[in-house]
């Protein structure tokens, strides 16, 4: 008995010692499985695009080795569902043009064999990418493009985490019929501005829209080209309409140069909802503060680690391992590697099939994301994560503070706007 | 008189040599970025010889083909997206709004020269851009996606390979090698390279310089807008960032100038040398971010420039004539 | 409120006048050698990061930037002059146009590479808040930089006119073989004008930073429509630029104002397409 025991043993373990070796042959790719992310790493939006690299960056780092954070995959080291390989990221750059963002796709898919694809951040270039990705049957999350028609499409293969611009655009109506519900301050007309690329014109369709249901008067409706050389007569216009409430989308240059103007012209609404540009890393070193008081849309706030710890051990994460604040893009793109790798894995497969399966299952509870949402979940028909929804922060002695929902809110809403004029 | 073409013997041998090479080419490489990159010269090729003809013939040196290959790729898409005309016809419509509004600028600008032209060119050009950026009817900023369809020649869409795309783009370019080789022999080249030579001369030997000055722009903007019906059938998207920029059109300056103005292959060879530099110093240095693709790309324009403006083809022919 | 329409304009003033002052030297290197300096935009950023790095580092008002900005790119642009437009002048035309774009792409990626993509902005300037005169708010920095502007512009115009090398300048400017026969080294005249161009847009920088953002491609608009002014007012003309600047201010804010911001630039290269047909030397050429 004891020589058969002994032999079942030495067997036994030896298939045990071979098992790894059976197991990861199993999966073609072998210890590695890659992703690829494109962003615009070069060009007029290189800064924004190396702030979602950081957060890229980060995800896969907390994916790959072992953290103490109730994040999908973290407490684990690579993907368990494939032995513990390893995520690795295969990075292109699309200088912000929709042609290489197809070309890209195309690349990392065919030659450098990707599972998956994240980015890309600008809507134009997502919108080429995923017909990439979609012609070639791949998998693709992305986490920080906001273009309500990216998920109107009627594709198969993309998914988005993150809100759209339509869902922001609702909050700040919302917004305003709380601010008039429980705050008791009155809103009767609308000046709306935004700059005239894809994303402003998309958001100023979306607001007029809710406008209109809302039953707000919009008094100025103004477009503008975003490398304004000068804004002077946008905001003149926008003066002589004088709006309640102003409501203005733009990329950070613009931001600078409106507010600039807005204190120089002496334009003061009862308050300004603003998208995008206002919470870029650049905005408030730039301004400091004159932005005081601005309300932005968001996803992401620092302020959220009173509420959710989590948030602030991964934002000191970021802040050790780049000397800077866990800025929103790189919080947005942060989440893409962490629901591919975890449909990845539970579909314990590189088979494109398997992981979308796997994805369409995804349901990963709130306490795990750094958002305030319920979770993710991805709508069978669209794909958009029906959890998404944003937070309005407002700029208060140069931090972004976050004010709505008000049951979240870090603190009160300052309102209205206080006059240029009247501050120090 | 320079740059009168003749094509010998030897020349039509290495022409057909080459395409036969060409035409292997798809056979023999994996995966998609080769045929994306041939594409791209071979379109880039087209734009080149386009506004060679107006350009390195004409002397008319316009800044704004962008507005051409524009109008090409919104009047298909527009006509296909909104009345489901097949893209074909939309790329002969695209091909004829492209030309009639090159006329249009061609009468104030017939009288222009060298750098006043230039300028104007890039003024059209933003105006176009500017305009087609807030019309709500063709998509505004959003710009137009070209939907889905089973992949046919007949619906110009191909999902399973690049090869057709390859192809069609290959025989375009033939076809405006042929357009700009016959205008280079005919009466009208003759005309054009005199005028470029001497606007008031030619005028005093009686040229009806505004009457060819215009063809050849409506003939350059006509093909130019070809290239832009191909590249939405190609990319299945498109809006103003990326159809109708100024950048596009100085890198079809580039190709022109590199390859050699004034020559038929000239931006042939051009786009072959720089397009695959700044596709591949994009996927091999651009992702780290520090703009040292472009600075490549900057220096190789200013040595260019300076050391053998001719281009390409020029020290070709500097080297054939030594070795005589 | 009627009180807008005297805002826009006061604003079309003081856009235009920088607007001048940027064109002007780019009109100055045109009239005398025949370039196009496409790269006079990102002549008109570096001057912007000196600036900018002058305030940073060594904590100096860009007021006092102006002299570093003013020699730092009169040394840029003859070194350019020297080892690169030189060298084309005796070549085509079409490479005399291409070679400042690879300048153009040169420098922005440059900047891009020792100064990364972020924007930069002046936060404290000595100059900075609003007088308020009646209806119209007058913002500081941008008065300082229109009459800033005008000073220097009409100094140019003193040079030009009072010095012997300013009249070398303009002799050279009406007619280049004529001058050379009298004994003026053009030669010297080119490089000293080229440097004088870079020197004035570079004084436009220092002035456009007290108010506007900086970063790498912010030369990209101001170029273009620096290019449209100079056409407009006849190349080689200052005082056609002058003009032609301050119209081109009126016609973006108040056809944007008046009509559609959206719009703006296009009336403006509507504006310069019409003059140029009707009168295609420009208005003073």
């Amino acid at each position: 008995m004891g020589n058969l025991t002994r032999r079942k043993l030495l067997i036994g373990g030896g298939a045990l010692a071979l098992s790894p070796l059976v197991v990861s042959r199993a999966f073609a790719q072998g210890k590695t499985i890659k992703i690829g992310a494109l962003y615009p790493l070069t060009g007029n939006l290189a800064s924004t695009g190396l702030d979602n690299k950081r957060g890229v960056e980060l995800a896969v780092d907390i994916i790959n080795g072992k953290y103490d954070l109730n994040l999908p995959l973290a407490r684990t080291q690579g993907i368990p569902g494939l032995g513990g390989a390893k995520l690795e990221v295969v990075w292109a750059d699309t200088k912000g043009e929709p042609k290489n963002g197809q070309a890209e796709a195309e690349r990392v898919v065919t030659q450098d064999q990707v599972v998956g694809v994240i980015g890309a951040y600008q809507s134009s270039v997502t919108k080429t990418a995923s017909q990439a990705t979609e012609r070639l049957k791949v998998p693709y999350v992305c986490s920080d493009s906001s273009s309500p028609n990216l998920t109107e499409r009627g594709l198969r293969y993309f998914f988005r985490v993150s809100p759209h611009d339509g869902i922001f655009s609702h909050d700040q109506f919302r917004f305003l019929k709380d601010l008039e519900t429980q705050k008791k301050q009155k809103v009767q007309t609308l000046g709306v501005l935004y700059e005239n690329t894809e994303f402003g014109s998309n958001v100023g369709k979306e607001e007029l829209k809710y406008a209109q249901e809302f039953g707000y008067k919009v008094v100025a409706d103004v477009s503008y080209a975003n490398n304004a050389t000068d804004v002077t007569s946008e905001v003149g216009r926008l003066i002589k309409a004088n709006p309640d409430v102003l409501l203005h989308a733009s990329y950070i240059t613009d931001a600078i140069l409106f507010t600039k103007t807005f204190k120089e012209m002496g334009f003061n609404p009862k308050g300004m909802l603003t998208m995008a540009g206002y919470i870029e890393p650049g905005y408030l070193p730039a301004i400091k503060a004159d932005g005081n008081f601005i309300i932005v849309r968001s996803t992401f706030a620092l302020d959220l680690a009173k509420k959710k710890p989590l948030v602030g051990q991964v934002a000191g994460l970021f802040k050790k391992k780049y000397g800077i604040d866990f800025s929103e893009n790189a919080a947005r793109s942060f989440m893409a590697p962490f629901v591919l790798a975890e449909a990845i894995s539970r579909a314990k497969s590189t088979q494109a099939e398997a992981i979308v399966k796997a994805l369409r299952e995804t349901n990963i509870p709130g306490d795990q994301v750094i958002y305030p949402w319920k979770g993710i979940q991805f709508d069978p028909k669209t794909q958009q994560n029906v959890h998404a929804t944003g937070t309005l922060v407002q700029i208060q002695d140069q931090q972004y503070v976050t004010v709505w929902p008000f049951e979240s809110a870090a603190k009160d809403v300052v309102w209205p706007f206080p006059a240029w004029k009247s501050r120090k | 008189m320079t740059g009168v073409p003749t094509f010998t013997k030897r020349q039509v041998s290495i022409s057909a040599a080459v395409l036969v090479l060409l035409a292997l080419y798809p056979l023999a490489v994996r995966g998609s970025f080769p045929m994306h990159l041939m594409i791209m010269v071979f379109m880039f090729a087209m734009l080149g010889v386009a506004w060679n003809i107006m350009g390195g013939y004409a002397g008319m040196f316009s800044f704004g083909q962008a507005a051409f290959f524009g109008i090409g790729a919104y009047t298909s898409s527009f006509l296909l997206t909104a009345y489901h005309v097949n893209p074909w016809i939309g790329l002969l419509a695209g091909g004829v709004v492209a030309a009639l509004a090159a006329a249009l600028i061609g009468i104030p600008c017939s009288n222009l020269r060298g750098h006043y032209f230039a300028i104007a060119s890039i003024a059209f050009a933003e105006i176009v851009r500017i305009h087609f950026n807030n019309w709500k009817l063709i998509g505004a900023a959003e710009g137009l996606t070209i939907p889905m369809q089973d992949e046919s020649l007949r619906s110009f869409m191909f999902h399973s390979s690049k090869a057709p795309y390859y192809y069609i783009m290959l025989g375009f370019l033939i076809l405006s090698l042929g357009v700009c080789s016959w205008v280079a022999t005919s009466r009208m080249g003759f005309y054009l390279r005199a005028i470029k030579e001497s606007h008031d001369v030619a005028k005093v030997l009686g040229i009806d310089v505004v009457r060819y000055r215009m063809a050849a722009i409506m003939i350059s903007a006509f093909l130019t807008a070809m290239a832009g019906t191909f590249y939405a059938q190609y990319i299945l998207y498109l809006d103003p960032e990326s159809v109708l920029i100024l950048p596009i059109s100085v890198q079809i300056v580039l190709v022109a100038m590199l390859g050699g103005a004034g020559s038929v292959m000239g931006p042939v060879i051009g786009a072959a040398i720089l397009l695959p530099i700044s596709e591949v110093t994009r996927v091999k240095l651009g992702f780290k971010g520090s703009g040292l693709d472009m600075i490549i790309y900057g220096t190789l324009i200013m040595l260019i420039s300076v050391y053998q403006p001719q281009g390409v083809w020029g020290l070709l022919q500097k080297i054939g004539r030594k070795n005589k | 409120m009627a009180d807008q329409l005297l805002q826009q304009i006061v604003n079309s003033l003081l856009i235009g006048s920088v607007y001048a002052l940027v064109a002007i030297g780019l009109t100055l290197i045109w009239g005398v050698m025949n370039v196009l300096n496409f790269a006079h935009g990102d002549f008109l950023m570096v001057g912007m990061f000196i600036a900018f790095w002058c305030y940073t580092l060594f904590k100096m008002d860009p007021i006092f930037s102006i002299p570093v900005c003013a020699a730092v790119l009169f040394l840029l642009g003859l070194g350019i002059y020297r080892f690169i437009i030189s060298k084309v002048m005796k070549g085509p035309g079409l490479a005399q146009l291409v070679v400042t774009f690879g300048i153009s792409i040169f420098l922005a990626n440059l900047a891009v590479m020792l100064w990364t993509p972020d924007f930069r902005l002046i936060e404290k300037p000595l100059l900075s808040g609003t007088w308020s005169l009646g209806s119209v708010q007058l913002s500081i920095p941008k008065f300082a930089a229109s009459v800033g502007s005008v000073v220097v512009s009409a100094g140019v115009l003193l040079f030009l006119k009072k010095t012997r090398t300013g009249k070398a300048i303009l002799a050279v400017e009406m007619n280049r073989d004529a001058a050379l026969l009298m004994g003026i080294n053009t030669e010297r005249i080119n490089s000293l004008s080229f440097g004088l161009g870079s020197a004035l847009v570079g004084i436009a920088g220092a002035f456009l930073s007290m108010y506007y953002y900086i970063h790498p491609q912010v030369g990209g608009l101001f170029g273009l429509i620096s290019f449209c002014i100079v056409a407009l007012g006849g190349f080689g003309s200052i005082e056609g630029a002058f003009i032609a600047g301050i119209l081109i201010g009126l016609v973006q804010t108040l056809g944007g104002y008046f009509f559609d911001p959206a719009y703006k630039y296009a009336l403006v290269f509507l504006v310069y397409l019409i003059t140029v047909w009707i009168r295609p030397q420009g208005l003073m050429g």
